[in-house]
């Protein structure tokens, strides 16, 4: 009877103190969610050009292009598998896979995104990508499963 | 009857067992050579805005004036455009000062490749420099060509700690042959 009331009164405590927590962690996972969506990405440029095409941006991806100087695709550091491991070309680095199925904290800092976008349209096609290329890529990006 | 505090009892027992556990701990803690360990710069500017393409270098293989040169001339960073903010770029600029191999803190071998380096040269490359040389006359040729490895600025493909400033023997692993 004593150990049963024990038990009992543990699992009330159990209760008050999922009861405290879960809110808290709905909190956090909602403000997660907002921060660290790539969905949330992809509205924002979508916000800017209209409309976005996954398969456009597997074109821009897999695209050879003659402007850059660092290389003439994006798959010549990235493969031509978002999902798998690259290396940098000239400096020989690993780098983690692109696609956020496979590698969780891309397309999660708005800033970082377009730091890199900046960087890397330069280096393959020697000049920024436009907002609907942005868009693009990110949706195909995305839409890897 | 009578015991003096010299004997062995739980007391001094359990004193050296700490004694024996607190030496084997500090071992293991110890880096395999203090030496072979250069600071980084605290936060994540520097690895964020110097690490994304290459190995973030430890400040401590070049000279102050080296790095304020690359500083410079971020604009062409070996043919790449790394421009950042006024902000951010002084800002790491003070970190590479701070920990560069001529600062007053430095470490022996801090020091040392400081004065391997003629004071009128502020090179640019960390693995053309003499020290650079010298620490991998052993590694033969073929082992910078492969795929994993590539390049000898490619630090972190063998020095598995290097994001840590870590160079020690026991923290390389050279990728196997293609
Ligand atoms: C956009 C990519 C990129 C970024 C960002 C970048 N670098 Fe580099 N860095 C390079 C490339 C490319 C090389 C030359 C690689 C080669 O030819 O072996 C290089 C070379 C170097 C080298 C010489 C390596 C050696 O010993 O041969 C140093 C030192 C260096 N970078 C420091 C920095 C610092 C400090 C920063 C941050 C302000 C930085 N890099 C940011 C691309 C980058
Ligand atoms: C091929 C893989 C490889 C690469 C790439 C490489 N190293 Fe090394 N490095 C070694 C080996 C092997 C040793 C010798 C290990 C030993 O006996 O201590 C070594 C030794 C060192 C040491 C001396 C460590 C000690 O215990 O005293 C330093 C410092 C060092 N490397 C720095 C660098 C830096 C900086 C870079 C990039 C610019 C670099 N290494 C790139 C393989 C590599």
């Amino acid at each position: 009877m004593r150990a049963f009331e024990r038990s009992m009164s543990r699992r009330a405590a159990g209760v008050v103190r999922l009861a405290l927590v879960l809110p808290l962690m709905a909190l956090v996972s909602v403000d997660m969610a907002r921060a660290n969506d790539p969905r949330t990405i992809l509205d924002a440029y979508v916000a800017q050009a209209g409309s976005a095409s996954a398969a456009r941006g597997e074109r821009l991806y897999r695209g050879k292009f003659t402007g850059g100087r660092t290389a003439e695709s994006c798959t010549a550091c990235h493969t031509d598998n978002p999902k798998a491991a690259g290396q940098h070309v000239r400096t020989h680095k690993g780098i983690d896979p692109l696609a956020p199925v496979a590698q969780r904290d891309r397309f999660t800092d708005a800033a970082k995104v377009e730091k890199w976008f900046k960087r890397n349209c330069n280096d393959v096609l020697g000049r920024e990508c436009t907002v609907q290329e942005k868009a693009d890529f990110t949706a195909y990006m995305i839409s890897i499963r | 009857m009578e015991r003096t505090g010299s004997g062995i009892n739980w007391k001094n027992l359990a004193l050296l067992t700490l004694g024996v556990a607190g030496t084997l701990f500090w071992i293991a803690q110890a880096p395999a050579s203090d030496d072979a360990v250069f600071p980084m710069p605290s936060g994540r500017l520097y690895a964020a805005e110097c690490g994304g393409c290459h190995t973030a270098y430890a400040p401590g293989f070049l000279p102050a004036r080296s790095w304020r040169r690359m500083m410079n001339e971020l604009a062409d960073h070996f043919g790449e455009d790394v421009s950042l903010p006024e902000p951010e770029r002084l800002a790491i600029l003070k970190d590479l000062e701070l920990l560069a191999a001529d600062n007053p803190q430095a470490s022996q071998r801090m020091r040392r490749i400081a004065a391997s380096i003629p004071a009128n040269a502020a090179p640019q490359r960390i693995s053309e420099t003499a020290f650079f040389r010298f620490m991998h006359d052993e590694v033969p040729n073929h082992f910078w060509r492969r795929k994993k490895i590539g390049s000898k600025a490619n630090c972190g493909a063998c020095h598995i700690r290097a994001d840590q400033g870590r160079y020690g023997e026991r923290e390389v692993r050279i990728p196997p042959a293609d």
